[in-house]
């Protein structure tokens, strides 16, 4: 699965620390999520598309799709 | 919110189990070779050890319950490999029994559980590496 969080996260200007201690995950899980070693849960993936006030799919989709432009 | 990140009380509580199940350990092992002392007294002293290590189990279950999802799923992992080392060790073990004696000096309990655990950390090295 692609995402965009390590985008999101630099528009947001958040170090992985800051948006970990905001999801309350460790940043170890926000850099394997970003590296795309780690797919998380649908409720993690709930609380960053609550975070950053978009919808899941415009930062979570399936390889082979461009992420953002599913509709 | 909470947080996961960083050393916290429950590794101390771990790491303070662990250390005290090695030293009674030793301990254990100390009295167990004074066959002077009756097995009243011997008994329970083996028995420590035992003890102390149900209560670093409990402690590591109490970790994994405050780790986050990742955390959770690298030891499900861990013990992914971990398991099936150990079932592979006692089908080794117990099939060499089948054909010949197997030197109890070096082969009997007390020699075994330190692979579980060895395969155990083998196994949360390579999950820890995995999402690295």
């Amino acid at each position: 699965m692609k995402n965009r969080l390590r985008v999101l996260r630099a528009e947001h200007n958040l170090s992985q620390a800051d948006l970990a201690a905001k999801l309350g995950v460790s940043r170890q899980t926000i850099n394997a999520i970003e590296t795309e070693k780690y797919e998380p849960s649908l409720t993690l993936a709930f609380k960053v598309a609550n975070l950053f006030e978009q919808p899941i799919e415009q930062i979570f989709t399936p390889n082979g799709d461009k992420p953002g432009t599913n509709t | 919110m909470r947080t996961v990140a960083g050393p916290n009380r429950g590794s101390r509580s771990l790491l303070w189990a662990a250390i005290l199940f090695v030293l009674t350990l030793f301990v254990s092992m100390a009295v167990g070779e004074m066959p002077q002392l009756p097995a009243t007294v011997r008994v329970p002293i083996a028995l420590v050890p035992a003890v102390i290590f149900a209560y670093f189990i409990y402690q590591q279950r109490r970790q994994l319950d405050t780790g986050d999802e990742l955390e959770q799923r690298i030891q499900l992992e861990a013990l992914s490999i971990a398991y099936p080392l150990t079932f592979l060790l006692l089908v080794i073990l117990g099939q060499l029994e089948r054909v010949i004696t197997l030197n109890p000096e070096d082969w009997d309990y007390s020699h075994i559980w330190p692979f579980v655990y060895i395969f155990y950390i083998v196994g949360l090295m390579i999950a820890r590496k995995r999402y690295q």
